[in-house]
């Protein structure tokens, strides 16, 4: 193998699969990233795959000599970041690589790439969206999936697949993100429920966030494989085997109290009054007509207190809160204004965001299980 | 039968031997127990004392200076300026550390609930003894193939080479070959996590709170 190729998307693209390889690769091969070099395209393949995952990027690149090989993920991310930005030249000689980038010269060994498993296929696309959408609609889900491996279905955001509309949930049983969009489906795609692992979807949708291209989802419920591909990126990734609680009746249909609020507003005054509680407890809000009181602490550890203007309306409420997944809520409406709506202290509260028609739109909300109040 | 005797005193000691050490003339509680061994402890956490001399070795006890000595002529020397109290108990057969008591506990709740481990899992027993010591739960899958599992409250590598042994031994019994292993711990260290998955042995993480049916005093959407 004998390429040249640009240093800007060499780097992006061994940045982007290193993120996916395993922190502790059992077998050392799958700490390696695969690069290919493809003479009937003048392209460079960046791969990497630990079973679970699986991520490929294509690179421009002027070909002298096909081939594939083998290298440290991590170092190879290491030095492709620190490179000039010139033409980075890599050429494979006898067992190792060779890296020429300006004045630069590096030689790396290769591991053996017969060892190196098969990359699963890109399953079946099941429809698209632009990327910018689901990177948004991704990162205010997952926000609310688990982390705790102890109860695996919460570490997943559930996809639901109905006609032309997408629906991403993700719970972790203390609070609840959904968001519904409308995307374009594959002619042949059926309606189906999958479970994603939250953290490699949010990762992956990421990217394709930021790169402005077409998003388009590709399933094989079979295999229990999902796939993200765009702006030249393909990942893949194994599904949980889980089942997603049933959580259409966690959502409540009442309220007796409603707000909107100033996002920023509240989320510096959260932010100001949680200075004096201490990591796990609470912030308190209390709602009247005369507006919203924030409290925090108590009388050991320092307290704080803080008034904001709300539109308020219904009977007034004293609510508390862990502030980190208030916040959390608060940061993922991606809106200036939200509703919120409550019934009572130890019922949950729901969270929307309001557009700037005042209309509290209804293709997201973030539903909230308070604290206990004191006593 | 011998005793433990308690002493506060305002001391100073030094220790000559191996390395020399000195202790400033200070509040201190010296523990002489009943095989002899001396500990200097000052009022500071639930720690390993200052200073201590390990049986067999002596006491000889002079007005103001006690000097503890073993047999490599070792010297702890207490220089005693003031002496609050001393006493001496009799403490009886000691009936020892009951150790891990979680995860014993965590062995029978598990097998009770042995659900936890997949849907269809049945227990054959528990403590299934082997030629190297008992698998704390020997189980079958839905489809009736055996699976040994190895509980720790925290799984690190050890528990995992544990169960790996016990399976190579399992594996050669032909009327349970093959046997699967899952590791169940509160906690699996990653390191822990990977060999044991490159060893094609399950990880499950156990929640003793909800396996004693313990419900979390905090709110929770379901």
């Amino acid at each position: 193998m004998k390429i040249r190729v640009e240093r800007d998307g060499l780097a992006d693209a061994v940045a982007w699969v290193a993120r996916s390889l395993p922190a502790r690769p059992p077998v050392p091969v799958l700490g390696g990233i695969l690069l290919e070099a493809d003479s009937e395209q003048d392209v460079l393949t960046v791969s990497g795959f630990d079973y679970e995952t699986s991520a490929t990027v294509n690179v421009p690149a002027t070909l002298s000599a096909s081939g594939r090989t083998l290298v440290s993920g991590r170092l190879l991310a290491d030095i492709t970041k620190a490179l000039p930005n010139k033409p980075v030249e890599l050429a494979v000689e006898g067992s190792r690589v060779e890296i020429v980038c300006g004045t630069a010269k590096f030689s790396l060994p290769t591991m053996p790439v017969e060892d190196y498993p098969q990359l699963p296929n890109m399953p079946d696309k099941v429809g698209e969206l632009p990327g910018e959408l689901l990177g948004t609609a991704v990162a205010q889900v997952a926000v609310a999936a688990g982390k705790d491996d102890t109860l695996p279905m919460l570490t997943g955001v559930r996809v639901e697949i109905a006609g032309d509309k997408l629906t991403l949930v993700a719970t972790d049983r203390f609070r609840l993100a959904m968001r519904e969009i409308t995307w374009t489906p594959a002619q042949e795609a059926e309606d189906t429920a999958v479970l994603v692992p939250a953290r490699t979807l949010a990762e992956s949708a990421k990217t394709l966030g930021a790169s402005g291209a077409t998003a388009e989802l590709a399933l094989a419920s079979g295999d229990g494989l999902v796939g993200l591909s765009g702006a030249g990126r393909r990942s893949t990734a194994r599904l949980l085997d889980a089942e997603f609680p049933k959580y259409r009746q966690l959502l409540p249909d009442d309220q007796t109290t409603t707000a909107i609020i100033e996002v920023s507003k509240l989320v510096d005054a959260i932010k100001r009054v949680s200075l004096v509680a201490e990591r796990g407890t609470q912030v308190r809000l209390e709602f009247s007509e005369d507006g919203l009181n924030l409290t925090a602490g108590g009388e050991e550890e320092g307290s704080a207190e803080e008034a904001i203007a709300v539109e308020f309306e219904g009977e007034p409420v004293t609510i508390a809160f862990n502030p980190t997944y208030l916040l959390d809520g608060l940061s993922a409406v991606r809106t200036d204004r939200a509703h919120m709506a409550f019934t009572t202290a130890n019922r949950p509260a729901l969270l929307k965001p309001v557009d700037e028609d005042g209309q509290v739109a209804g293709d997201y909300l973030y539903l909230l299980m308070p604290v206990r109040l004191p006593g | 039968m011998a005793r433990v005797r308690l002493v506060i005193a305002r001391c100073q000691v030094d220790y000559a031997g191996r390395v020399t050490a000195h202790l400033p003339m200070a509040m201190r509680l010296l523990l002489v127990k009943a095989d002899g061994s001396v500990s200097v402890h000052s009022d500071d956490r639930a720690y390993k004392p200052l200073n201590w001399m390990s049986p067999p070795c002596w006491v000889t006890e002079e007005p103001g200076t006690w000097t503890v000595q073993n047999k490599t002529g070792e010297k702890l020397v207490i220089a005693i300026e003031e002496m609050l109290h001393d006493s001496e108990h009799e403490m009886g057969a000691e009936p020892g550390l009951v150790k891990d008591g979680v995860e014993a506990h965590l062995q029978e709740l598990l097998a009770e609930h042995i659900g936890t481990l997949g849907t269809g899992y049945s227990l054959v027993r528990r403590e299934y003894p082997t030629a190297i010591g008992p698998v704390d739960i020997l189980a079958r899958d839905e489809g009736g193939s055996t699976v040994a599992v190895e509980i720790k409250r925290r799984g690190e590598i050890d528990g995992v080479e544990q169960l790996t042994r016990y399976l190579e031994l399992l594996n050669r019994d032909p009327l349970l070959a093959p046997v699967q292993g899952v590791f169940a711990a509160q906690q699996i260290k990653p390191q822990a996590r990977t060999l044991a998955e490159d060893r094609g042995i399950r990880c499950l993480t156990l929640d003793y709170d909800a396996l004693r049916g313990i419900e979390p005093d905090e709110f929770r959407l379901f």
